[in-house]
């Protein structure tokens, strides 16, 4: 078995307790708009572009069988509909301009990636966490790390949208110590004009979860003009403040870092200049999650 | 006026002092000593015993100290606890640091070509033992070198009298100081501050001669032996402070004489008095941890204090873990890079290496920048000896591919780079002999020899027999250069056959200009690095450090003496790098090599700090030199939720995979602005960008902007 990963992430201190890696695997179901990892949407590996960093050596003009490559009055192109994400001028580009994102794992050497922080698991109370993209998109991976992991002792932890079919969700269960999982917005038409879909799978598996025995994190990413306002945040706390397993609500503000990936993967950003919102603003969400009764954590990005 | 305003004050004050010495002096790259400004119309002359116009031996040392203790200028500050400052480096006023009579030029043509700091004549970098000092006073000083004085001949009366003589420079200095204060006494017109002048003069009134009874007294005996030994010879090494003072704290306390407000102020004073090097915590000779309520005194001391100190927290399996969590607190709450952290398994282990038992090894605590000493029993010269590596490596390369009768290959280049390394060490290790032989006829010990055991006893230098153990350190540079260059030949020459030999050399040697010498450099650039976690690189480091150890314990020096490696390069990255040409890991002729044992920046695309204390944890030397990890973290990872457990259990990790010292520095704002306008300057800079952690140089313009915006808002 071997799936996609995009990269795996040593001394990882944002996804669950004490020190861990995250693995952050390929695809996912949803297309949020303020997505900051555009390069962990689609399933297979894909090319990345930094034109700034070329040094103009020609090499993958050599190398490209589909002559992908260009530049037009000076500014370096890719011609992504030629682009078959082959990789092979990517393997031949020093200046790292030309990268590949996605690489085929098994999942025997995530682990032994993975492994390479096992003492500082063992003290810090960390583990694995495995991420996305989506870990559901690739639910057979998924399970096959956290059994390998589980079967050396290590903390597991997913982080999902959890906008599936129950039936695709509980296999993992069993393998996972910690589940993180976001609620975005409780308002479905919201919802699913911001993430391509709909809520109502999102809700029922919360619940669903919330009964299992296992902790649980909820999260929401604050967006503005989203979710930015006492009200959607205060319907959030509200359902989820009778879950009996949940170890925290865990606010995150949104953070405009991703702009240069759109760029470098041909994709248009739709948050263009949207601001980070104000310390402010996060404490008084915070606070109106709290007097819902929920313990929450507001991390700053 | 309450303790903490006098301190706020006693630290605007030693500000004003800075920013004058720099106007005087320039910038300073070295160690803040605490020095005041030297007055303006003072002026004083060294008093040459040798023809080339510098002075030598005991009897010169001796005269020269007199004299200068007669006219040092006296400072007084009635906010302090603690009376004295010291304001000149006397052997900096020598015209020539080595005596002429004994030849060095047979050995320069090899330093220059291997770019070794030999060390020889350099002084201190051992460690005293303070309690001889403060269970004898300067009186039971005297008194015990003149009853050592008594069983020899004249052939020793040199020594002798030259160490009489420092003792009572010392004491005119304390005696001119104790004036002062009775002048200030007099015109002090607030009546706190007056009242502490009192107390001043009756400290220094008895520690003149006795020992001290209480903290206050025992803190400035402590000052007085730091100050007059940093005037004789810069020596900074430092002590167990909280074993030191222990005694002195609950003797007052218990007597009702102070409260811990008072002890916090007096230690405070004392770490403003000299940044001196001293561990708290970690073993007794016994295996129990040292640590005590008066550990946690000294840390709130240097965090009231506010200003720059070297303290270093020994951590070991019985370390009290509040104190420890509370240090690493610190670290992060004022930024200002203490304290530092010293792994005891490792340390202990590998000094037993050596051949010594475990009770000595625990004695070998952290009394200076990177290095570690038995107090008053050791002699070391730890921290003055390097070996540059790179440099080693680039002659290496050079003479395979210059030796048309060879045909150049990766064991080739080991087989030429073993050879030269053991030259270089060879070539060293006789500097080290030649010193040992004559340091005493050029600068000998005479303050630290007092608190050692065994100079005064036998009538000899510590350099020169006088203490039992000589352990004598070389420290090699440029780990990372030499093994990402190993890694970087096996992977685009040996393995892909990307390039041959001659080829990359001719790059080398054009320092790869052009735009397919620049190609070539990333390509070599990009080849598997030390720090990646079982990389080539990563193996060819374990395999270059294995080597420096196998060839400095394969022998003792010509003389006899044990030989101790470690890596280390202070931050002198950029003058070990000049003479080193282009390097085939893609570094261009003449600039930085790597920073002492840390992988070089970049080695792994998610920076992480796991990888980097695996990797080095994997390079120690093992002999119980330190081979110090140095990590540059924003404040952002100590407000997360368990931030500062996280960097507590990276320090505990690293130490039980081997590691032997952890220096880590939290970034203020300003750093971080002038990280922004000039990330070269901060090149190893580690900041939190989201959930993970990436080099703050890697990152693009607007992304600095962004994590700039969040440490200052923080």
């Amino acid at each position: 078995m071997e799936g996609y990963v995009t990269e795996i992430q040593r001394f990882s201190v944002h996804d669950g307790p004490g020190i861990r890696t995250t693995v952050f695997l390929k695809g996912c179901n949803m297309h949020c708009i303020w997505c900051h990892n555009p390069e962990t949407l689609n399933p297979g590996p894909e090319l990345q572009l930094f034109p700034e960093k070329c040094i103009g050596c020609g090499e993958c003009f050599k190398c490209c069988p589909r002559q992908a490559h260009l530049v037009i009055a000076g500014e370096r192109k890719l011609r992504r509909e030629l682009c078959e994400s082959c990789g092979k001028c990517a393997g031949g580009c020093y200046a790292d301009a030309l990268v590949m994102v996605g690489r085929k794992m098994s999942p025997a050497q995530v682990l032994d990636e993975a492994m390479e922080d096992k003492e500082f698991y063992a003290s810090s109370g960390g583990g694995v966490t495995v991420s996305g993209g989506e870990p559901v998109y690739q639910a057979d991976f998924s399970h096959e790390i956290l059994r390998l992991c589980k079967e050396k002792g290590i903390h597991t932890a997913i982080e999902s949208n959890m906008a599936w079919p129950w039936e695709k969700v509980a296999p993992l269960l069993p393998v996972t110590d910690l589940v993180m999982m976001d609620l975005k917005v409780l308002d479905d038409q919201m919802h699913q004009r911001v993430t391509g879909i709909s809520n109502r799978a999102v809700l029922d598996n919360a619940k669903k979860l919330s009964r299992q025995s296992l902790p649980m994190i909820i999260r929401t990413p604050i967006i503005p003009g989203v979710n930015d306002t006492v009200q959607a945040i205060a319907a959030i706390a509200e359902f989820i403040a009778g879950f009996t397993h949940l170890l925290y609500y865990e606010l995150l503000p949104y953070h405009p870092l991703a702009t240069g990936k759109y760029h470098s993967l041909g994709m248009k950003y739709g948050m263009e200049g949207v601001k980070r919102p104000e310390r402010a603003l996060m404490d008084e969400l915070a606070a109106a999650a709290r007097s819902r009764g929920v313990t929450v954590r507001c991390t700053g990005a | 006026m309450n303790y903490n305003r006098r301190l706020a004050l006693l630290r605007e004050k030693k500000i004003e002092h800075t920013q004058a010495k720099v106007r005087a002096a320039g910038f300073i790259d070295e160690d803040d000593y605490g020095t005041v400004p030297v007055p303006e119309d003072f002026h004083w002359q060294s008093i040459p015993n040798h023809p080339n116009g510098s002075f030598y031996g005991a009897s010169g040392w001796a005269a020269n100290f007199k004299s200068l203790m007669e006219i040092h200028p006296v400072y007084v500050d009635p906010l302090d606890a603690l009376a004295g400052r010291w304001s000149i480096i006397m052997p900096k006023m020598r015209k020539q640091d080595w005596l002429p009579e004994h030849d060095t030029s047979f050995l320069r043509e090899e330093q220059l070509k291997y770019d070794i700091d030999p060390g020889i004549g350099a002084s201190s970098h051992f460690g005293p033992d303070y309690r001889i000092g403060l269970e004898l006073g300067w009186d039971g000083l005297l008194a015990k070198v003149r009853h050592y004085r008594g069983l020899y001949g004249p052939e020793k009366s040199e020594f002798y009298q030259a160490e009489e003589d420092v003792i009572l420079a010392v004491q005119t200095w304390i005696h001119r100081t104790i004036a002062h204060i009775h002048e200030l006494e007099k015109t002090e017109p607030h009546p706190g501050l007056r009242a502490n002048l009192e107390q001043m003069a009756a400290v220094n009134e008895w520690v003149i001669g006795k020992p001290p009874r209480t903290l206050r007294e025992a803190c400035q005996w402590i000052a007085w032996f730091n100050m007059v030994s940093r005037t004789y010879n810069r020596d900074g090494a430092g002590g167990q402070l909280d074993a030191l003072l222990r005694p002195y704290y609950e003797k007052d306390i218990a007597a009702g004489l102070i409260e811990d407000e008072d002890a916090i102020f007096y230690i405070a004073c004392l770490l403003l008095n000299d940044p001196h090097y001293y561990q708290l915590g970690g073993p007794g000779p016994d295996g129990q941890d040292v640590t005590s309520h008066i550990s946690f005194l000294i840390l709130e001391a240097a965090h009231r204090l506010d200003s720059s100190n070297n303290l270093t927290v020994r951590v070991h399996d019985g370390l009290n873990r509040e104190f420890f969590l509370k240090s690493v607190q610190y670290l992060f709450e004022d930024r200002k890079g203490w304290p530092r952290f010293a792994g005891d398994k490792g340390l202990v282990e590998g000094f037993m290496r050596n051949g010594y038992p475990v009770e000595l090894a625990r004695e070998r605590i952290a009394v200076g920048c990177n290095w570690m000493a038995i107090p008053g029993r050791e002699y070391t010269m730890n921290d003055c000896v390097k070996l540059n590596a790179a440099k080693v490596f680039d002659v290496a390369f050079h003479e395979m591919m210059d030796d048309t009768g060879v045909e150049p290959s990766l064991d080739e280049l080991w087989r030429c780079f073993e050879s030269h390394f053991n030259r270089a060490i060879l070539c060293t290790s006789k500097g080290i002999d030649l010193h040992l032989r004559h340091q005493k006829e050029n600068a000998p010990e005479l303050m630290m020899n007092l608190l050692c055991h065994g100079p005064v006893e036998k009538g000899l230098d510590v350099s020169d027999g006088g203490v039992e153990y000589y352990n004598m350190c070389i420290d090699a540079v440029g780990l990372a250069t030499v093994s990402d260059s190993f890694a970087a030949l096996e992977q685009r020459v040996a393995i892909e056959k990307a390039l041959t030999w001659r080829a990359i050399h001719d790059y080398l040697e054009a320092d790869y200009t052009g735009a397919e010498g620049e190609r070539v450099r990333l390509m070599m650039k990009s080849s598997p690095k030390y720090g990646q976690g079982g990389s080539l690189g990563d193996r060819w480091a374990e395999r270059v450090s294995e080597l420096f150890t196998r060839l400095m314990k394969q022998s003792p020096t010509p003389d006899g003496h044990n030989r101790i490696p470690g890596w280390f390069s202070w931050s002198r990255t950029i003058k070990y790098g000049k003479p080193v040409g282009a390097t085939p890991n893609g570094r261009h002729a003449g600039t930085p090599i790597s920073f002492g044992a840390n992988p070089d920046p970049g080695f792994r695309k998610d920076s992480a700090p796991t990888a980097m204390v695996k990797a080095v944890a994997r390079v120690q030397s093992g002999y119980g030199n330190t081979v110090p990890i140095q990590l540059e973290l924003d404040p952002g990872l100590s407000r997360e939720e368990g931030g500062i457990e996280k960097v507590a259990d990276l320090i505990e990790t690293h130490f039980k995979l081997g590691g032997t010292l952890f220096n880590i520095n939290v970034i203020d704002a300003e750093k971080i602005r002038e990280a922004h306008r000039d990330p070269t300057k901060y090149p190893d800079l580690v900041v939190r960008v989201t959930g993970f952690t990436a080099y703050f140089a890697a990152l693009s313009p607007e992304f600095r902007q962004l994590v700039v915006d969040r440490i200052i808002q923080e």
